[in-house]
């Protein structure tokens, strides 16, 4: 589904991703960790090319990001992003956020556009919201919505950045709900998170991040029970004694 | 000889405005239509990804800012029929002088807008497949739009007072028809009062009908 090699991405002349191979098959759930401004942030944004590689290859269901024939809209329609903000559009209502994808990228008309964007709020628990704006409505909330408009294009991946990072912790277990259901479809998901017991329980591989490369990637019982980099060991030394 | 207010002299100057004022509007919300076009455009030019579109913009900019409209105005109205040979009535050169006046400050107020609205949303835009001007013309415009809300305002008032300057290329609004009135009767302090009356009630209405936008938009669209 996702076909990463030997991937680089410099900000000047600050190096941020050193040489990253990553590959993502369909339905796996692949959980990414690691420092603050290790690049985490930067390797997923790089899967849909709101940020450019320096070089390297990114392959997203096939189609080539770098390459100049690539239609750049259609494989961001492919894969979804959720973002640490949510990034809702306030200006439109609940409804609205979740259907001018299918409208303008689908081509759908209002009606489906409707129907789907219900069904899809009904998801994540959020019907009775439809006709309200994004500012009445709790981050967890949000966050769900923003999800929902992912899910509206019907993407093949859909890539979170540290989705629970900016919610009250008493609103990041509705969002990890609904992200552990959309992992027992069979969606394919890349998720940045800080949520370890999330990542222990939903994901299928875990990938430790430092310094721009991989420093250590694994199933999740191993990798967590049994860190063999000194780096991950630290890390998770610290999170730990965080909880 | 001590002055005297001559009341009557004052209400009877109002019907005598009329045709000015007529004109007055004409030209400036003619003048601020065609200004706001070409100042959004303008505005969206200087955040263009190619240098040479964002310098032409800059320049246009530059240019209307950095020198006196009543220039501009002679100019337009005397300098350029010589060198193009086409002459334009005083009312079509006050417009086009209002919108391309005007349109340089839009630029601006244009420009701060949209790059006010946070990159997430450009961001959450395109992830979902909108292509850049998808983008602009469905996340970020709207947006922006209620942000330049104040800011236009008060271009709207200074454009509206601007338009007492086109007196200088004959056309007939408020001021000249002010002036005339005075070269007959003489009473310029009565007059002028009037003629002052009448802006300053076109600019409050301006100001008011920007703040019940803004409070409507505040209240049912966020
Ligand atoms: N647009 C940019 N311009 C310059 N430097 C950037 C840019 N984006 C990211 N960086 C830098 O790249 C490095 C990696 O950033 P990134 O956001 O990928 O880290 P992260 O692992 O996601 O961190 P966090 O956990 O804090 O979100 C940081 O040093 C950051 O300052
Ligand atoms: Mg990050």
């Amino acid at each position: 589904m996702i076909n990463i090699k030997n991937l680089h991405k410099n900000f000047g002349d600050l190096k941020v991703i050193k040489g990253i191979d990553l590959h993502v098959k369909s339905g796996e759930v692949v959980c990414i960790i690691g420092p603050s401004g290790s690049g985490k942030s930067t390797v997923l944004r790089c899967i849909n090319k709101l940020e450019v590689p320096s070089s390297g290859s990114i392959a997203v269901d096939g189609h080539d990001i770098m390459d100049k024939q690539t239609n750049i809209n259609e494989v961001r329609a492919e894969a979804g992003m959720v973002f640490q903000q949510f990034n809702l559009f306030p200006h439109m209502s609940i409804l609205e956020n979740v259907t001018l994808g299918p409208i303008k990228v689908r081509n759908m008309s209002k009606t489906d556009a409707d129907e789907l964007g219900v069904k899809l709020l009904e998801k994540v628990g959020l019907k009775d919201k439809a006709e309200n704006y994004p500012d009445q409505l709790s981050g967890g909330q949000k966050q769900r919505v923003a999800i929902a408009r992912s899910l509206a294009l019907q993407p093949k991946v859909i890539l979170f950045d540290e989705p629970t990072s900016a919610l009250d912790p008493e609103l990041v277990g509705e969002v990890l709900d609904v992200m552990q259901k959309l992992a027992k479809e069979g969606m394919t998901m890349v998720v940045v998170t800080h949520e370890m017991g999330f990542a222990k329980e939903v994901a299928d591989r875990v990938i430790f991040i430092d310094e721009g490369v991989i420093q250590e990637e694994g199933a999740p019982d191993n990798f967590f029970s049994n860190p063999k980099n000194p780096r991950l060991k630290d890390f998770l030394g610290k999170v730990v004694s965080h909880l | 000889m001590a002055f005297v207010f001559e009341t009557s002299v004052f209400w009877d100057t109002f019907p005598m405005l009329m045709r000015g004022l007529k004109l007055t509007v004409q030209i400036a919300v003619g003048g601020l239509f065609f200004g706001f076009i070409l100042g959004s455009l303008a505005g969206l030019m200087k955040l263009a990804r190619s240098l040479v579109v964002r310098k032409l913009a800059g320049v246009y900019v530059e240019a209307i800012r950095g020198t006196p409209m009543l220039v501009q105005a002679m100019f337009l109205y005397y300098g350029v029929p010589m060198a193009v040979g086409v002459r334009i009535s005083p009312i079509t050169a006050g417009i086009i002088i209002i919108a391309v006046n005007s349109g340089a400050y839009i630029a601006e107020i244009v420009r701060g807008a949209v790059q006010s609205i946070n990159p997430g949303q450009v961001e959450a835009g395109r992830s979902i497949g909108l292509t850049r001007t998808q983008t602009m013309l469905y996340v970020v415009w709207p947006q922006a739009l209620k942000r330049m809300i104040p800011p236009l305002g008060n271009q709207f008032i200074i454009s509206l007072k601007d338009t007492s300057l086109l007196m200088v290329i004959g056309v007939g609004e408020l001021m000249r028809t002010g002036q005339e009135i005075t070269s007959v009767n003489f009473r310029a302090f009565e007059v002028y009062l009037a003629v002052a009356c009448v802006y300053l009630v076109m600019t409050l209405s301006i100001a008011q009908g920007m703040k019940m936008l803004e409070k409507k938009l505040n209240t049912s669209r966020r």
